[in-house]
């Protein structure tokens, strides 16, 4: 892993959230690497691979087939050599119950799909930029969600 | 009912008859005593005149001797020599007699002493006498000595004898008066303690009388007891049973055979018999529960099957527990009532609940549905109209831009749509935590939230003081925003909006549309300026979906309103409105006070 750009991974299972979400880092001119997977087996079995470089910043939809976001959550959070990954839940629903589950279980940041490409734009160049370090320590439930 | 005076009087009736065999004892004893006395007494009358006519035998003795010895210095012929002779013989058996007969008086026998010698000295002259004349050799002076002494000897055995007589006489007399001073007291004694049985036999006989009114009233109000209690079990379809703790038998009412559909005391009532009928899923279940009654004194209430005697099955439920009764005994009291019909209904509430549950799971379901699997499409309609507006917006005709506009206005609406949908749906949905709240202070909360739409029109909200109230905070609050926007949505055009919001309290019957009791309500009126309605919409704008306005003139989706409606209705309180066009209008809350 090179210190040149940043390694972001995202996994959602619809196609058009995942090509909204390529094409938002392509125009924005940061120095980013970005790998999709269909689902959340699909991105285990790429963490859980010993070769496979880890992302910088973790996207993870809720709702996916074989494998929910929840699960993934609790999987990567269990593993020594994965639990340091900064994860971003990416998801349509803003129900409190989500937001708590998530919460709990240790993720970084909640985002609620915004329904604006430039909004789309706007939040993750500000996920990415984070200093994931700074934002875990004060970490609570009111700067959870993410709001722009 | 009184018992108490009935379970007492037999050790009563028992203490009289004991008394009365003691005195029955008693007087028998005494009239025993008399009787002896009697036979005594008799026995000494009889004695004395043994004595006297023995003592007069004794001197007539005496004086056949004198007599004989008489005759025969008169006339020289031996034959009064006989009687004289005998004399001495009979004498001394005469003496003997008497001196038994008075053998048990000291003062007779002194006598007899005395009167041996006086009989002795006379026997003693008479032959003295006799024996001188024999010899011839006497002279005249001595001769007449002798018969004086002898004269004077007799004169002393008289008087000896009468003196024992009057003796005899004095002693029957004192025994006669002993024998008569006791005959004289016992009959009253014996009068007096009969009276005294008399009385106590009476008071028994009365004591007894009046047990046995009292039992038989007795009887009669437990006969009725009973009938009632007969009556009472077939119309409230329940049974009893008891257990003598003494005897170990049960006892079954007639009720309890005919709730397991046999003929009243058809069978021995006893624990066997009975579980026979028990359904045979819950036979161990009752025998577990009714095996330890008597350790317990208790026989909880719980609930069986049994199989009546036409094999239908029916629900019962026992329960029982240790008694005293008025002997004192204890008595182990049941009842069996037949719950069936109770049984059912409360399968049908359960299985109705268990329907509720589950169509308020597809609520939830459907809840879902909207917050997610309708916002997801909507998204990307969105999303892509953005991305068609940003890259290719220069490129379309100009009726396509108008389209453009309007399809992005289109999916705007329906996101507000859904968004107070579900809004509407977690009024009722949530968790409905009451708890002390400012009123004050979520009203603050409310203006903090609309503040830029006040900025933009200017609104002037004017409010006096607001009570303190257990209240679903977030849920007041909301009742305000949407109070509050509504009059901000509908306001005038050319006018800046005044709100003005007043609150009071007062009693339930000041308003028409409270319930008529005595709690008092707070009475919140919002009060605007706006554009108004007409009175006769009042009702129907807070209907969900419902709209006065044409969505082009006025934003608004018509659920606004149906969730104030709901989230007072959630507090157990009242919303009216009403309009005057043009003029303005005012929504009325009450919210219990208490």
């Amino acid at each position: 892993m090179t210190a040149d750009y940043i390694n972001i991974c995202l996994a959602d299972d619809d196609e058009d959230d995942r090509l909204f979400f390529t094409d938002a880092f392509d125009e924005l001119k940061i120095n980013t690497r970005v790998s999709t997977f269909n689902d959340g087996v699909e991105l285990m079995d790429y963490l859980n691979h010993s070769d496979s470089v880890l992302p910088n910043v973790l996207f993870l939809d809720l709702n996916m087939p074989k494998k929910n976001g929840v699960e993934c959550l609790l999987e990567i959070k269990k593993n020594e050599r994965l639990n340091d990954i900064a994860i971003a839940i990416y998801s349509t629903s803003s129900s409190e119950e989500h937001i708590e589950e998530t919460f709990i279980n240790g993720a970084n940041i909640y985002i609620k799909k915004p329904s604006d490409f430039e909004n789309l734009k706007k939040i993750l160049s500000e996920v990415v930029t984070i200093n994931w370090q700074y934002h875990t320590s004060g970490l609570n439930k009111d700067n959870f969600l993410m709001r722009l | 009912m009184k018992y108490i005076p009935l379970h007492k009087s037999p050790l009563f009736l028992k203490i009289i008859f004991i008394v009365s065999v003691a005195i029955i004892f008693f007087i028998g004893g005494i009239t025993f005593k008399h009787i002896t006395v009697l036979k005594k007494s008799s026995a000494w009358v009889s004695n004395s005149y043994e004595v006297n006519i023995e003592l007069e035998c004794l001197i007539s003795y005496i004086k056949d001797a004198e007599t004989g010895q008489r005759g025969y210095l008169l006339s020289k012929d031996e034959s009064f020599l006989t009687p004289y002779n005998n004399s001495k013989k009979l004498v001394k058996q005469s003496f003997k007699r008497v001196s038994i007969l008075t053998a048990n008086s000291r003062t007779q026998q002194s006598n007899l002493k005395k009167l041996l010698y006086f009989i002795n000295k006379k026997q003693n002259y008479l032959s003295k006498t006799l024996y001188l004349h024999e010899l011839g050799m006497y002279d005249e002076k001595t001769f007449k000595n002798n018969l004086i002494i002898e004269k004077k000897t007799m004169d002393s055995i008289r008087l000896k004898i009468e003196d024992m007589i009057s003796t005899q006489k004095t002693l029957l007399q004192n025994r006669q008066q002993d024998y008569e001073a006791t005959m004289n007291y016992t009959p009253l004694l014996i009068y007096l303690t009969l009276i005294v049985t008399l009385i106590l036999i009476t008071i028994a006989f009365i004591k007894m009388n009046r047990d046995l009114v009292l039992l038989r009233k007795t009887i009669n109000t437990l006969s009725v007891a009973n009938e009632a209690n007969n009556l009472a079990e077939i119309v409230g379809g329940f049974g009893s049973w008891h257990l003598n703790l003494e005897t170990n038998q049960y006892t079954f009412s007639d009720n309890e055979y005919r709730l397991i559909g046999c003929d009243p005391q058809s069978f021995e009532a006893t624990r066997a018999t009975f579980l026979k009928f028990v359904h045979p899923d819950d036979l161990e279940f009752v025998k577990q529960n009714t095996s330890n009654i008597l350790n317990d004194n208790d026989l909880p209430p719980f609930t069986y099957r049994i199989i009546r005697k036409d094999n239908e099955i029916r629900y019962f439920r026992s329960l029982g527990r240790i008694v005293n009764i008025a002997s004192g005994n204890k008595t182990f009291i049941g009842t069996t009532s037949d719950v069936t019909e109770e049984v059912y209904a409360k399968n049908l509430v359960e299985e109705r609940n268990r329907e509720l549950e589950s169509s308020n799971k597809e609520l939830t379901a459907f809840n879902y549905i909207a917050s997610h699997d309708l916002q997801e499409p909507l998204r990307k309609i969105e999303i892509f109209m953005s991305r068609l507006v940003s890259k290719d917006y220069a490129n379309l005709s100009p009726a396509g831009q108008q389209y453009v506009a309007s399809i992005q206005s289109s999916a705007n609406r329906m996101r507000v749509l859904i968004k107070d949908l579900l809004h509407f749906s977690r009024i009722n949905k949530a968790e409905k935590i009451f708890e002390e709240a400012d009123l004050n202070y979520l009203l603050e909360t409310a203006k903090h939230e609309l503040a830029p739409t006040i900025e933009e029109k200017k609104a002037l909200i004017e409010s006096n003081e607001l009570p303190t109230l257990n209240v679903i905070p977030f849920q007041i609050q909301q009742l305000f925003i949407n109070l509050i926007s509504n009059s901000l949505k509908y306001s005038k055009e050319n006018s800046s909006p005044t709100i003005k919001i007043n609150c009071e309290m007062i009693d339930a019957h000041e308003a028409e549309i409270l319930p008529d009791n005595n709690i008092k309500y707070y009475k919140i009126t919002f009060k605007d300026n706006g554009i108004g309605f007409e009175q006769e919409y009042a009702t129907k704008i807070f209907i969900l979906f419902n709209r006065l306005h044409n969505k082009n003139e006025y934003q608004g989706t018509g659920i606004g309103l149906a969730i104030c409606q709901k989230i007072v209705e959630n507090h157990k309180g009242f919303i009216v409105a009403k309009g005057e066009l043009n003029v303005g209008s005012t929504f009325t809350v009450y919210l219990p006070a208490e």
